[in-house]
């Protein structure tokens, strides 16, 4: 039984208006087993898994394709219908955009039966509860009533997978299924993964993070550019990759990587001896000093009593999960929001509350760079608008009297000169993150706030961007307040982590002794969850 | 926006310009000349487009009108357009309270039609062009304005302004390069379209004998003129009809390709 196959693809090419997207790709898909696509966004990895689907978009052609013992190359629309969601489903990656916010969950699971089987309602209902059980969501027969937007995130990702599984599929494929979670419900994603492989379903993992698949993944295919460029079981990738890219995506995971150690080939030069540049007469205040912050938004209590400090030219991570107040501390501290309690200061000096105009000095000692960099760019400036804009304090954005120091800013986060004319929306995300860098260190702060800076990247392109930072910090000395939900991101470019969780700090030290030996049961919890490579 | 459409947007701007600012050019006689022994002459190569009852040239009558008309919608949208940035930024940037009271006042003056509104104001102004210039601009700008805020409130709270705030930028900075570029630029489309409307109403309300007095070329006017002689001659509201529709239609499919090139930036 384990060793059926359940998928055979055999030269796989898939191209869009004769451009090719996927290039001559074979594999297999077994019961029991577990494949692992990971690559970079364009490598042609979710166009695979669509084409499994029928539902790529493309030219397909193959000289095999097998789906449960169906031709897949010659099905019609009628037949691929009766594929989807019976022989074969797709869990996919947002599970609030995947739901109607309209209709109660049930009976979006209920839909997948009442297409594909002969059920009568009540037997239609029983199965939508059994597969909410076996997902084990908390009371099921209340929530199938209930819709999306009324149901906490891990319900939903639960809702989610039942919705894939409720037509029993003998494959399942999960696109993307755990990025842009948080910690917690990866695990909770992958923990229902784990229980499908051992029902003995065959499993297409797809996702841009090696150390996402490591643990569950039977066999790992490395793609780049619509090719495997290496394929294997999962052991031999992760301990003798052959391939320089696979070597280049197990670098740029950057859980227990220690601090200054580059993740890209980018940052190689800077490895040695973290030399950082601080005046000795400075070192004893802090940059940043933050006292009881609290903050409530009508009953819901945000933020309740959160100190911190941050010391010069070093990093504070904040770590938690989607709504522990993460950002809304970022935002107190930026005073973008005024904090119904405590204070903030800068470098020794009040920073919140206070008006605008009494913190008008101190604001260029503070950055912000946020997770969408192109939001909180103006539309209507170029790349050049924007750091002239930046550097003549929006007095002007006539490139020519700032040429130098806008070449100079470009060269600092490693972009290159001929970008200056083109508008940021043409820019890849890593580019758009660099710049967005860029302008906040024009007026040269002292304290960068990073909200989630590399949540929306690919771990490739993460790891360059978090090794710009971490030379930009030993060049300048600034230091960053770095918020993210990802563990590994945190345990990486922090000095010092705090964890918080329901709007409380609940632990705070040095990273090594938060990520080795956690005091709190919730911080184990987390640590728990995170996916790990080493 | 192809190519084509961008030239041909061009060419009927630049038609509309100069029927407006140099009329003589292409019709040379005198919209107002009586010739009563050529009234109601039927269109042919002496008149384009005929004469009406006094035996005045309908041709540079239509042609003279333009000037009239497309003055008459540009004001009005413009004094709409001024009147709604006033209120509409007021209203977003002011405290909840007078937000309220200015939103609950536009939507009671949105809640009158239009053209019964711009009736309104001229049962207390009295005819003339003037007045019908305020009438059509007052009626327009609640619309507006409510536009301009919604506007101005997104941006308000939009991830691009906190930027320019965290870089240290005072409020006269951020409303004069981001804040009011920004919301102003859908809103181009929106004039285009109503410069468009403006016409029709001032048309309308000179049809009814509200706004320019006859003899004066304006295309309502002629229309409401003709109407009496619509039996025997049916020219006389055709052109100037005419006239009317091809304003509004060029008005609107300039607006839609502008608002088309605003979405796709």
């Amino acid at each position: 039984m384990s060793e059926q196959t359940l998928i055979t693809v055999k030269d796989l090419s898939v191209s869009f208006d004769g451009t090719p997207a996927v290039k001559n790709i074979s594999f297999t898909v077994q019961a029991g087993k577990v494949l692992a696509l990971v690559g970079e966004s364009g490598s042609g990895k979710s166009v695979t898994a669509r084409s499994l689907l029928g539902l790529s978009g493309g030219t397909v052609t193959a000289s095999t394709l097998d789906i449960c013992g169906h031709d897949a190359r010659s099905l019609s629309d009628r037949a691929w219908q009766k594929i989807r969601g019976n022989t074969l489903s797709l869990i996919l990656q947002d599970a609030l955009m995947a739901l109607d916010p309209l209709r109660p969950v049930g009976r979006e699971i209920n839909d997948g039966l009442k297409e594909h089987t002969a059920l009568k309602s009540a037997e239609r209902k029983q199965r939508v509860l059994e597969v909410l059980k076996s997902v084990r969501m908390p009371e099921p027969d209340v929530r199938a009533k209930q819709r999306s937007t009324e149901l906490s995130g891990g319900m939903r990702q639960r809702a989610l997978i039942a919705q894939a599984l409720v037509g029993n599929p003998q494959v399942v494929i999960a696109d993307e299924a755990t990025t842009a979670l948080d910690s917690q419900l990866t695990a909770l994603v992958l923990s229902q993964l784990r229980a499908l492989k051992q029902q003995g379903r065959g499993i297409l993992m797809i996702s841009h993070d090696l150390a996402q698949v490591a643990h569950l993944a039977d066999d790992i295919a490395v793609m780049r550019h619509g090719e495997f460029v290496e394929s294997g079981p999962t052991q031999q990738i992760l301990e003798h990759p052959q391939h320089d890219y696979t070597r280049k995506l197990l670098r740029a995971v950057p859980s227990s990587v220690p601090r200054f150690t580059a993740l890209s080939d980018l940052g190689a030069e800077e490895t040695t001896s973290p030399a950082r540049k601080i005046q000795d007469s400075e070192q004893h205040s802090p940059a940043l000093s933050v006292k009881d912050l609290s903050k409530s938004f009508g009953k819901h209590l945000a933020v309740s009593s959160v100190s911190f400090e941050l010391p010069r030219g070093k990093t504070l991570g904040i770590v938690g999960e989607s709504g522990s107040g993460k950002t809304t501390t970022a935002r107190m501290v930026l005073g973008l929001e005024k904090p119904d309690s405590g204070t903030v200061e800068l470098l020794g000096e009040r920073f919140a509350p206070s008006t605008a105009s009494q913190r008008q000095n101190l604001r260029e000692q503070m950055g912000a760079i946020y997770q969408n960099p192109l939001g909180s760019f103006d539309p209507r400036y170029t790349v050049g608008q924007l750091l002239t804009d930046a550097l003549s304090r929006g007095k002007s954005k006539r490139a020519s009297e700032y040429r130098k120091p806008v070449t100079q800013l470009l060269e600092q986060v490693e972009l290159s000169a001929d970008l200056l004319a083109r508008n940021p929306r043409e820019l890849s995300g890593g580019q758009r993150q660099r710049l967005a860098i860029a302008r906040a260190l024009a007026p040269e702060p002292s304290v960068l706030v990073l909200d989630e800076p590399v949540s929306a990247l690919d771990v490739s392109i993460q790891a360059t961007v978090l090794d710009l930072l971490d030379r930009i910090q030993l060049e300048t000395g600034t230091s960053y307040l770095f918020i993210s939900h990802d563990l590994s991101v945190i345990e990486h470019m922090s000095d010092t982590v705090a964890v918080m969780h329901q709007g409380k700090l609940i632990e705070h030290g040095d990273t090594a002794s938060i990520f080795g030996s956690p005091q709190r049961e919730y911080t184990q919890k987390l640590l728990s969850a995170m996916p790990r490579l080493r | 926006m192809s190519r084509t459409a961008k030239i041909c947007c061009l060419l009927v701007i630049g038609l509309w310009l100069l029927m407006a600012l140099a009329p003589s050019v292409l019709a040379p006689g005198d919209p107002l000349a009586i010739n009563p022994t050529q009234a109601f002459a039927k269109p042919g190569l002496a008149h384009f487009f005929g004469t009406d009852e006094s035996g005045r040239d309908i041709y540079t009558r239509v042609i003279h009108g333009a000037g009239d008309s497309l003055a008459i919608g540009l004001a009005a949208t413009a004094l709409g357009m001024g009147l709604a940035i006033v209120l509409g930024t007021i209203a977003a940037l002011s405290p909840r309270w007078l937000d309220e009271i200015i939103l609950r006042i536009l939507e009671a003056l949105y809640a009158i039609p239009s053209l019964l509104m711009a009736l309104l104001i001229i049962a207390f102004t009295g005819p003339g062009v003037g007045p019908a210039i305020v009438a059509v601009g007052l009626s327009t700008a609640p619309g507006y304005a409510r536009l301009v805020r919604s506007q101005i409130r997104s941006l308000k709270n939009s991830e691009m302004l906190e930027a320019a705030t965290v870089l240290g930028r005072g409020t006269w900075r951020k409303s004069r390069n981001h804040l009011i570029p920004n919301a102003l630029k859908p809103l181009l489309a929106l004039v285009t379209l109503g410069i468009g409307q403006a016409v029709i109403w001032a048309a309308a309300l000179s049809f009814l004998g509200l706004g320019t007095p006859p003899p004066a070329p304006e295309w309502g006017a002629m229309l409401s003129a003709g109407r009496t002689y619509l039996h025997l001659a049916w020219w006389m509201s055709l052109f100037p009809g005419l006239a009317i529709v091809s304003v509004a239609v060029s008005a609107t499919l300039i607006g839609r390709a502008l608002g088309g090139k605003v979405k796709s930036l």
